[in-house]
């Protein structure tokens, strides 16, 4: 019997398998960036309804990303946004009739762990110096170091199973009540997939920030170029 | 469950390469357009706070035009009023003047007039009275007219200084007005009288002038006496006249 959990491939080009969430990826990325190139074609000063909407979804995104690390959000705003629209367009494969979404595989999770993990690092790394970013291994104490240690590995897992879970789980649960039920009868539950994959999305990115804010430590003092804390404070 | 590295390394790929994309063609346009409305709008401010300040400028420029404006307007009122004032006091003083003028003018007609009128009076009141005095001697016997002056001219003669009274009669009959004819007894008194005073004789050429209404007039060269009704009259009306 098959390994639902098990990402069989589809086909080999030379001695790489590729399996179907490789594959549902590669759509996703050409849509994505097709789209993106279509809508960012034409941007004016004064902006159509499209270019109002993905002005309103960037905002947003800085938004969401000055809040949390309180600095200017520019330097994550691609890597932020980028995981945000992936794993939301991801977990909504699962509404295309005999695609599953790439989220459901652990594999792809991990992916996206692994990025966040090595930005996380590499923003660590430039936002503190090695140094710096090493001795927040020793904080409060260096009593702490081990455990420090361990929840870099933990939260980066923690990452990977609660997106796994929640999207494998709602593939899972619509799969088995379409085997049992019917045709129609799983449309609620679809729906609620709906919700969960961007309620998911929503979770991996405002963590992904988290983690990345903790590593660059809090800057308030730095000038911003585009947002408003760039005010001076009231008396 | 196992786990298939092949698939994790390809979507590692996938991701950063989805990222990268996104970022090349949707995340950095988006914000560069956003930065460059940002920075449109900023000028547009700095703009409209330099067009305000200008006009804050322009509104004081103009309040400053207006305030010396007023304060011209304020000293070419009280210019204008002192000269008015001034020239108000001056036509006064020249109507005063000029009333002056004619009320002096005025009383002087008056006082001309007055005086005019009180002669006109007086010479109809010497006339009236000379016509009264007139009918009334008639009611008089006519010796009345006369005799009861002679003795009036020889003190008035009497009166006159010795080389002035030495000198009537030396040189011929002197003229003596009456106011009618002398009778012959009258004529006698009156010589014997005036010879008495002169200290020598003298003769007389007496012509009747009713105009005397009564009484005598002696006319010499150097001195003329009277003693008649119509002199007094006169000296009467001198008087009152004089008294005006």
């Amino acid at each position: 019997m098959e390994n639902p959990l098990s990402a069989e491939p589809l086909f080999h080009i030379g001695p790489v398998p590729i399996a179907e969430p490789v594959l549902v990826t590669w759509a996703l990325m050409a849509v994505l960036v097709g789209l993106s190139a279509r809508a960012t074609r034409r941007l004016s000063v004064h902006p159509g309804k499209a270019q109002a909407l993905l002005e309103l979804v960037v905002t947003t995104l800085d938004a969401q990303i000055r809040d949390t690390m309180n600095r200017d959000p520019a330097p994550f705003r691609a890597l932020i946004g980028g995981i945000f629209l992936y794993v939301l367009l991801a977990n909504w494969m699962s509404l295309v009739p005999g695609l599953e979404p790439p989220t459901a595989h652990v594999e792809t999770d991990a992916a996206l762990a692994l990025i966040v993990f090595a930005a996380t690092v590499y923003h660590g790394i430039t936002g503190r110096g090695l140094k710096g970013y090493l001795a927040t291994f020793a904080e409060p104490s260096w009593v702490m170091i081990p455990l420090n240690l361990v929840e870099q590995i933990t939260r980066t897992f923690s990452l990977i199973v609660r997106l796994f879970g929640n999207v494998m789980s709602g593939v899972f649960i619509v799969g088995i009540v379409l085997a049992l039920a019917g045709l129609f009868v799983p449309i609620p539950l679809m729906a609620l997939e709906l919700l969960t994959g961007a309620v998911q999305a929503y979770i991996f990115a405002i963590l992904a920030t988290v983690f990345i804010g903790a590593a660059v430590g809090d800057d308030a003092d730095r000038p911003s170029i585009d947002t408003p804390d760039t005010q001076d404070p009231p008396p | 469950m196992t786990i298939d590295w092949w698939t994790i390394g390809l979507q590692t790929i996938n991701a950063a390469v989805l990222i990268w994309l996104l970022a090349r063609f949707l995340f950095r346009p988006v914000a560069k357009v956003i930065a460059e409305r940002q920075a449109v709008t900023e000028a547009d401010v700095q703009a409209a706070e330099a067009d305000r300040t200008a006009a804050r400028a322009d509104r004081e420029a103009a309040a400053a035009v207006l305030d010396k404006v007023a304060e011209e307007r304020t000293a070419l009122l009280a210019e204008a009023r002192a000269e008015a004032e001034r020239t108000r006091v001056s036509l006064a003083e020249t109507a005063r003047a000029d009333m002056d003028r004619e009320r002096q003018r005025a009383r002087a007609d008056m006082d001309r007039e007055r005086a005019e009128l009180t002669g006109q009076m007086a010479d109809e009141a010497g006339i009236l009275a000379t016509e009264i005095a007139t009918r009334l001697l008639t009611r008089l016997p006519p010796d009345v007219l006369v005799s009861g002056f002679i003795d009036g001219l020889a003190r008035s003669i009497a009166a006159l200084p010795d080389p002035i009274r030495a000198e009537i009669g030396r040189d011929g009959p002197v003229p003596l007005r009456a106011a009618r004819a002398l009778t012959g007894p009258e004529q006698d008194q009156l010589t014997r009288q005036l010879t008495e005073v002169l200290g020598h004789p003298v003769g007389l050429v007496i012509t009747p002038d009713p105009s005397l209404i009564a009484g005598l007039e002696l006319t010499t060269d150097h001195a003329i006496a009277r003693n008649h009704l119509a002199a007094d009259l006169d000296r009467i009306k001198s008087e009152l006249t004089a008294h005006d």
